[in-house]
């Protein structure tokens, strides 16, 4: 071997990058975004989870009893345990309208305190009578896992300090917890594994990144072949190509919607509780709004080189703001608005209610409706782009 | 092959006025003025970077021009209405690689509007017309490159166009194809098909009823290949460009 000619290939290929200002660019500037997007966003705490707080109890009045000469309201101390970044706390004064909250996908849970709680749980505590034992309802949207097991061991935890400080006051020992907590659930009834919650992301996902990547490369070679030139000298209109294409991108973002549903029904066994033509269609405006970016960002590639380095700007964003693999409420409050700006969330956001919620067209029109105008205003400034004359 | 002429064309095909191209500072067409007659086969001459390609573009309305006026076909351009009577064989080859001789052909006829009759009665004549016959069912990607110049082509033609445009068609072609294609381009001009085409092989253009020679975006010549020559006293074309170029310094 060498040396010289060994040199000579190491150099040339050096030259090349500083020719090539847009790689280099990219192969230093894409690790460090890497590495500050997966800093600022990786494996978060959940923090910010909206619930509902609903006290229906009336506590011991001061002076009322001997063993608490100044009084007590349980849903005071157990609430003041919580810990303020894990909560985003509304306090409801009726229990109907906190679960229906909960049931719309406004907030995530609804803590209801029953009547006589701190009676009932000081009866319990005296007595030792766990049959007395007041029952704390969550009642919750489970649809999310993480955040479910969040809430739980939030309120579960709390209860537990608010137990330890009391014991101390009131001086008892070696008693069980005398609060019971029961869970309701809104959706998910608790058997939704972290499969079924994965699932719907994965594939909106997997939809929006084969047709950008597809679309990308496509138009970059109808540039690069010469055949957009041809098509612009025929008499086809500029929206005519675009929505020619979209429409044979529909037909292969169904076949692959179907077969990636298929595949999770029967190798995951994931469960899909609403209309599964609905998750088609969201799927569909998903890709529509896609194909746009993609002949968007093809104008910015001369081969599919270039076009390979779109890849991480969409794929990252997408990865770790959309709520793809963590609850957008785990990623920090300052990056947090960045994520409505993603389209992929909203797919994400209306394929998980429609299969683990079972929402209708009633309850994700606005995931539909931000779909719809992010497919509009992409493909219409592809036809625009493409009627661009220099 | 048969082109059927159903169209009531005007006589002039191109009228071009003062017409002007910069990219920047750069001027790849200058005050360029030209009419090209019904039945002409009109080319563009001159030296890599002279502006043929650009005035192509130009009169295809890939380009807007800076100033100046283009007519084609007697309207004046931009207009999607006349495209379905122009044909473009741009310099690539421009066809799709992973499809068929066929797919293309019916492609790129049918956004012509060609009804499914036409396309299969003139993709008939189409792959006789360019000796592709054998090859319809197969895979371009499959092709010689002079095959895959020869659908270029019949691409360009199948929907039996008034003026046909032709960037540079018969660059990287062997001597064989090129003369065959030459022949193909003066059967389409006995048809009344005008066409219109740019090369930088002076030997070629005395196949043209008309060239204009251009350098620098200029047009320094204009007129029959024989009349050139004999204005400068020489035998070749490239002789007369070499003259008119030293002469007439923009």
């Amino acid at each position: 071997m060498k040396l010289r000619r060994t040199v000579a290939f190491s150099r040339r290929a050096l030259l090349q990058f500083r020719h090539d200002r847009r790689t280099f660019a990219f192969v230093l500037i894409m690790p460090l975004l890497m590495i500050l997007i997966f800093g600022y966003t990786f494996g978060g705490d959940v923090k910010g989870i909206a619930i509902e707080v609903v006290n229906n109890d009336t506590g011991i009045l001061a002076g009322t009893s001997p063993v608490l000469p100044n009084g007590l309201l349980l849903t005071q101390k157990v609430t003041d345990n919580f810990d303020i970044d894990t909560f985003s706390m509304h306090k409801n004064t009726n229990s109907s309208n906190a679960r229906q909250i909960v049931h719309d996908g406004k907030a995530w849970a609804a803590i209801i305190f029953p009547e006589n709680l701190t009676e009932n749980f000081l009866t319990t505590v005296m007595t030792k009578d766990m049959s007395h034992s007041p029952k704390i309802e969550i009642y919750i949207d489970a649809s999310n896992p993480t955040i479910a097991a969040a809430v739980i061991k939030e309120v579960t935890q709390s209860i537990q300090i608010t137990f330890k400080e009391l014991s101390i006051s009131l001086n008892i020992s070696q008693i069980e917890m005398p609060i019971v907590i029961e869970q309701v659930y809104a959706y998910g009834g608790g058997s939704t594994r972290f499969i079924d919650y994965f699932a719907p992301g994965v594939i909106s996902f997997a939809i929006m990144m084969v047709t950008t990547m597809i679309t990308i490369i496509l138009f970059v070679n109808e540039r690069r072949n010469g055949t957009l030139q041809r098509l612009l000298v025929s008499p086809a209109s500029e929206s005519e190509i675009v929505v020619g294409y979209a429409l044979a991108f529909a037909v292969i973002g169904i076949i692959q919607s179907i077969v990636v549903l298929i595949a999770a029904i029967l190798l995951f066994d994931i469960s899909i509780v609403g209309n599964i033509f609905l998750a088609l269609i969201v799927l569909l405006l998903l890709a529509f709004g896609h194909q746009g970016l993609g002949i968007l960002l093809s104008a910015g590639a001369k081969n599919e080189l270039q076009a390979i380095q779109f890849i991480p700007l969409i794929l990252f964003p997408s990865i770790l703001l959309a709520g793809l693999f963590w609850p957008i409420e785990s990623i920090p409050s300052y990056l947090q608005p960045l994520s409505f700006v993603i389209p992929l969330r909203y797919g994400i956001d209306a394929e998980r209610s429609i299969m683990l919620r079972g929402w209708a067209i009633g309850e994700i029109w606005v995931d539909i409706i931000v779909l719809v105008l992010f497919a509009l205003l992409t493909l219409s400034a592809s036809i625009l782009l493409l009627k661009r004359r220099n | 092959m048969t082109f059927e002429q159903t169209f009531d064309t005007p006589t002039k095909i191109v009228e071009i006025q003062r017409l002007r191209k910069t990219f920047g500072k750069f001027t790849a067409v200058d005050t360029l003025d030209l009419t090209i007659d019904k039945g002409e086969i009109y080319g563009l001459l001159g030296p890599n970077g002279s502006g043929k390609t650009t005035t192509i573009k130009l009169l295809c309305g890939l380009l807007r021009p800076n100033a100046g006026t283009i007519k084609i076909l007697g309207q004046p351009l931009p207009c999607k209405s006349i495209m379905n009577q122009v044909g473009y064989m741009p310099q690539d080859t421009a066809i799709y690689l992973d499809n068929t001789v066929h797919e293309n052909l019916f492609f790129f006829g049918g956004i012509y509007g060609m009804t499914k009759e036409n396309l299969e009665k003139n993709e008939q004549n189409m792959l006789e017309f360019v000796n592709l016959q054998d090859w319809r069912g197969s895979l371009v990607s499959t092709l010689s490159g002079g095959m895959k110049h020869r659908l270029s082509l019949a691409c360009a033609l199948i929907h039996e166009p008034n003026l046909v445009f032709l960037d540079e068609p018969t660059v990287g072609v062997d001597p064989e194809l090129r003369a065959t294609f030459w022949g193909y381009f003066e059967s389409l001009v006995k048809k009344g098909i005008t066409v219109i085409i740019t090369t930088h092989y002076m030997d070629e253009a005395d196949h043209c009823s008309r060239v204009g020679l251009l350098r620098q975006g200029c047009l320094i010549a204009d007129g029959r290949p024989r009349d050139l020559k004999k204005s400068v006293g020489v035998d070749s074309l490239e002789g007369a460009f070499l003259l008119l170029a030293g002469r007439k310094k923009p």
